[in-house]
């Protein structure tokens, strides 16, 4: 029995297209976006809630890292969930404009085109989910951010008002993002 | 009988007259042969919601009423309390304001501002002593009542409560627009990109 572990482009298309592994680029777009929407909140606490930032700086430091990771998990979780709905909506209107693309290249084969129009479904599937996803969440965590902190928390103490606010509405977002709907 | 009865009755009212007229007319024949000062403290601070804040101005009102039938003299206020607690931006808390007419009336405003924060702070009354009337050696004294407890916030406490950070939450907003607006306008050029697609070009 002979093992064969190459994948043909289009089996790897559709690991790719089930798998939660996100590429490196994705990455760095994921933690970098989630690094800058997590230090958001810095302000707001020291200009507001009137924190000294100089003594709070290691405590900023902490919760922001924190913040990032789970915002980071949030964005991963969401765009895998996302992903099939946006590919399900575009097939038709990706294919058709494929297919307009591609019919003047009379030299290419229908396998290779299927090949394009699948890895063009991917890609566009990949980038509506990945850009949705990332302004979702965004938009929650700001928004879960000034709930906690000027009402819910408002009676805590400053220093513990963010670190239970950015923290609490990050690890709503990451659990949030787990659910299978 | 008739007649008798109602001169009987006159009679009565008018002696009962004689003996109660002097009860009422002694009150106000006291105040009539001498001076009598009251005096009011009051704190003027109705736009701080009632707080007294660190480094922050404060007023205080002294007024002064006359309610007695002579000039009061030699008034002199004094309200050593007061520096305890609080650094006095302007006015005196021992001055002498001289004669108060009869019925009538004077006032004196300090400025003062909080030391100290994070406490009640007690204001007790003032003392004010004076003269009645002329030539006389005299001197009566008169505390005026004390306005209520207030609590001394931080300025701190203060502006995290009632500051309403305009220019601050303008800046939040400026900053929370590029996480928001880029990925939402990326995925929407995308989107509509895409459903054009089906919609026939006009002119074709």
């Amino acid at each position: 029995m002979s093992k064969n572990k190459q994948f043909t482009r289009e089996e790897e298309l559709l690991l790719q297209d089930f798998s939660r592994n996100v590429s490196t680029k994705s990455n760095a777009l994921f933690y970098g976006n989630a690094f800058i929407v997590s230090a958001i909140p810095i302000w707001l606490f020291w200009r507001i809630h009137l924190l000294d930032i100089v003594t709070t700086s290691p405590i900023f430091l902490l919760v922001t890292l924190v913040a990032t990771w789970l915002m980071a998990f949030a964005y991963k979780n969401t765009k895998f969930s996302l992903k099939h709905k946006v590919a399900v909506k575009r097939e038709a209107a990706v294919t058709e404009d494929m297919n307009r693309k591609l019919s003047e290249d009379k030299k290419m084969s229908k396998k290779e085109k299927d090949e394009r129009i699948l890895w063009k479904k991917n890609e566009v599937a990949d980038y509506e989910a990945t850009t949705f996803s990332i302004f979702y969440n965004n938009a929650l965590f700001l928004a879960l951010i000034i709930i906690a902190s000027f009402y819910v928390l408002r009676s805590f103490s400053p220093t513990i008002n963010y670190m239970l606010s950015v923290t609490l509405s990050g690890g709503l977002l990451a659990l949030l993002s787990t659910g299978t709907q | 009988m008739k007649k008798k009865a109602l001169l009987l009755f006159g009679v009565l009212v008018l002696c009962l007259a004689d003996s109660v007229a002097p009860l009422t007319a002694a009150g106000t024949a006291e105040l009539d042969n001498e001076a009598r000062i009251l005096v009011q403290k009051k704190l003027l601070q109705k736009k701080r919601q009632g707080y007294a804040v660190e480094s922050m101005d404060t007023f205080i009102k002294y007024s002064l009423f006359n309610i007695g039938g002579i000039t009061a003299t030699n008034v002199v206020l004094k309200d050593p309390s007061i520096v305890h607690a609080f650094e006095v931006v302007a006015g005196d808390v021992d001055v002498t304001l001289g004669r108060i007419a009869p019925q009538g009336n004077a006032s004196h405003v300090i400025i003062i501002r909080p030391i100290k924060y994070g406490y009640v702070h007690n204001f007790t009354s003032a003392v004010v002593t004076y003269s009645s009337g002329e030539n006389t050696q005299e001197v009566h004294t008169m505390h005026s009542d004390e306005p209520d407890d207030m609590y001394i916030t931080s300025l701190k406490e203060f502006e995290r409560k009632f500051s309403p950070h305009f220019v601050d939450w303008a800046a939040f907003a400026v900053m929370s627009v590029p996480p928001l607006l880029i990925p939402f306008m990326l995925w929407h050029s995308s989107k509509a990109k895409y459903e054009a697609v089906f919609i026939p070009k006009k002119g074709k």
